[in-house]
């Protein structure tokens, strides 16, 4: 294959208009199509991280009163109740937020009383009740969970101390520099302190796009959120039938609230990631479009120089190039070209990178992505020389003799 | 050196059909000179290609150098072009983007040869056209006649044993005519064997032997000294 370049070379040199856009071209392409599939990855690692929950199987509920009569906490306690006798149902817990949806309670707490805030540890925090383990489908790594007695009443002010709470291990490292943190005690921003009972081994938050979205803290309280809201999670496959049960029954049962919505716990999942989905597939259209357009100006580039070389090919046959020689001759020239524009193309991949990593706050550019770029750029370019080639390789030697 | 016996080739095309030989056959022996004339359209081209193995013929036998051709696969015939068979056509067939140096080498680098016997023998194709200063211009820097002596240079720098010219002076004035006529002289007379194409008469007459090609058969086998009359007889007619 590289046998014989000189010469191929040399009259690729003496043509270079056409060459010198094709390489262009192959250049841009490296640049987008690199960058473009390492941003896309990186969503792609984003979207797929795990959550810790059970999010296949978990709806939420949430209902509203409107009536003056209405009584939030007791309807609460009745619709729970409704919940866990279903036979589909392995559990159910009122809760203050939905997990993964964007919107939820922080705080800060830290190991002394009295720390300052650069030694407080920022973590988002759900209200849930001796089900919420089961419920959100999380792993207890270490410690227990809370007992029914241990839940405490309403408390609109949250005016008051938390005995016992549960973290997760990520919280646990980030307090005491160990996932060890069962029996250890921390403190909230008034100073009052909390005893761990639990380690949970892995649980999102609320917000997906904060860098600690694994820093959660349960908390064994009835939610007071403005509306009740239940996050029940289903045996597998029957979450749809569940779904629809409860609405019905719950709308029924009590004709003093409404039901606002009943969603599965992806559909927040999905909302939060919206808009990096939209990215990845907007990525990945142009990055087809782009290696589309690439491999048709290499095609019709290759096209051109074998039809106006039908008589030197014909000659180069009949001084006794085999056909595999002629393929090869186009094929190499083809390859000059891509090349020229994949050399090109790593600096303006490398540049490109370079700023998008400073604009944009992304980890530098991989270099296994250029590789994989350059290597992408080099079959591109074969398999849109190969038909032109093999076209060329067909001309007949008697073209030689043609007088036009 | 070259035998045909009865060889037919057709083109076929949606429309027609057109025999281009017809019968043909014809023998040159190893040294000869030979001049193929004929009318416009009568087959020389045909034969020439059939000969050069640039076509293949339908029907009939051809032995080339003691080769049978006809059981040849694409790559053999290949092979055969580049070592034996040495090819000069009307409009010289230079490679546009390649010097001249390395147009002589074409045929060279496709017979795997390395490199310094390559440059040995391009040099001394040169040398004996004439070129040698011009090696590292380009085609376009040259004259019509000094291109030929080029292509001439190209046929021979493989040491082949057929010459096969086709109107090789259709394109050059009779100066430059002439001295292309010189050098094949000058090669015949070292020993290759050619066989030329061509529509003149002056040229043909300064061959060994004079072919004529009508409607895709030999016409004559007799040399040119001895049908000269006749012929130019029947082009006054
Ligand atoms: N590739 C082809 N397809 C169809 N017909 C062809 C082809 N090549 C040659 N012919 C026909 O075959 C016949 C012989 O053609 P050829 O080129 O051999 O003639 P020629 O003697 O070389 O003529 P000229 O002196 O004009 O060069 C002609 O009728 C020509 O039209
Ligand atoms: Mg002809």
């Amino acid at each position: 294959m590289f046998r014989d370049i000189r010469p191929v070379l040399s009259a690729l040199l003496r043509n270079r208009t056409g060459a010198v856009l094709v390489g262009l071209q192959v250049a841009i392409a490296l640049a987008v199509l690199v960058n473009a599939v390492y941003i896309v990855k990186q969503r792609v690692d984003l979207i797929g991280r795990p959550t810790g929950l059970d999010v296949g199987n978990i709806f939420v509920l949430s209902s509203a009163g409107f009536t003056q009569d209405h009584d939030r906490y007791a309807t609460m306690r009745e619709d729970l109740a409704w919940l866990r006798s279903l036979p589909d149902v392995r559990a159910a817990t009122s809760t203050n937020a939905i997990p993964l949806s964007g919107g939820g309670s922080s705080t800060g707490i830290a190991t002394t009383p009295e720390a300052s805030s650069e030694q407080t540890v920022p973590m988002n925090y759900f209200q849930v009740d001796e089900d919420g383990l089961e419920a959100l489908g999380v792993t207890l790594a270490a410690g227990r969970n809370f007992r029914a007695d241990e839940i405490l009443p309403p408390d609109l002010n949250s005016d008051r101390a938390i005995p016992q709470v549960i973290i997760t291990k990520a919280l646990a490292r980030s307090l005491f520099r160990t996932d060890d943190a069962v029996g250890k005690v921390v403190y909230d921003a008034f100073g009052r302190p909390t005893t761990v009972i639990g380690v949970i081994e892995h649980m999102q938050g609320s917000w997906l796009s904060w860098d600690k979205v694994d820093h959660v803290a349960l908390v064994p309280e009835v939610a007071s959120w403005s509306d009740n809201a239940y996050l029940v999670r289903t045996r597998p496959g029957t979450r749809a039938a569940v779904m629809r049960q409860a609405e019905e029954h719950l709308a029924a049962s009590n004709t003093t609230r409404l039901i606002k919505f009943v969603r599965p716990l992806d559909y927040y999942r999905d909302r939060s990631y919206l808009s990096d989905r939209n990215m990845a597939v907007f990525l990945v259209t142009v990055t087809v479009l782009l290696a589309g357009v690439t491999a048709l100006g290499i095609f019709a580039l290759a096209t051109f120089n074998v039809n106006v070389r039908t008589r030197q090919v014909g000659t180069r046959r009949a001084v006794g190039a085999r056909r595999a020689d002629i393929v090869r001759y186009f094929l190499v020239e083809n390859w000059l070209v891509t090349t020229a524009g994949v050399v090109l193309g790593c600096a303006l991949a490398l540049a490109a990178g370079y700023q998008l990593s400073r604009q944009f706050e992304l980890p530098r550019l991989d270099l296994y992505y250029l590789t994989g770029g350059v290597l992408a750029l080099w079959l591109l370019g074969l398999a849109a020389a190969w038909q032109p080639a093999r076209r060329a390789a067909k001309i007949s030697p008697s073209m030689a003799t043609r007088t036009i | 050196m070259l035998a045909m016996r009865h060889i037919s080739k057709v083109f076929r095309t949606d429309l027609i059909e057109t025999h281009a030989l017809r019968d043909f056959s014809l023998g040159v022996d190893a040294g000869e000179f030979v001049a193929v004339t004929g009318p416009s359209g009568s087959g020389k081209t045909t034969f020439l290609n059939v000969a050069g193995l640039l076509e293949t013929f339908d029907t009939g036998a051809y032995l080339l150098d003691g080769v049978d051709i006809s059981g040849l696969s694409d790559d053999e015939r290949s092979r055969l072009r580049n070592e034996k068979i040495g090819f000069i056509f009307q409009s010289f067939n230079l490679i546009p983007d390649l010097d001249i140096f390395d147009n002589v080498d074409v045929p060279l680098r496709y017979r795997r040869m390395p490199a310094a016997e390559r440059r040995q023998r391009i040099d001394s194709a040169l040398d004996i056209v004439g070129l040698k200063s011009r090696a590292h211009h380009l085609p376009s820097q040259l004259s019509g006649g000094q291109q030929q002596r080029v292509a001439i240079a190209r046929a021979i720098a493989g040491d082949p044993k057929f010459l096969l010219a086709d109107e090789p002076t259709g394109n050059l004035d009779s100066l430059m005519a002439r001295q292309v006529m010189d050098l094949l002289e000058q090669i015949n007379e070292m020993g290759t064997t050619i066989v030329l194409v061509t529509h003149d008469p002056e040229l043909a007459r300064r061959a060994q032997r004079n072919v004529q090609v009508v409607d895709g058969q030999i016409s004559d086998y007799r040399p040119f000294a001895a049908q000269a009359a006749p012929a130019m007889a029947g082009a006054l007619a």
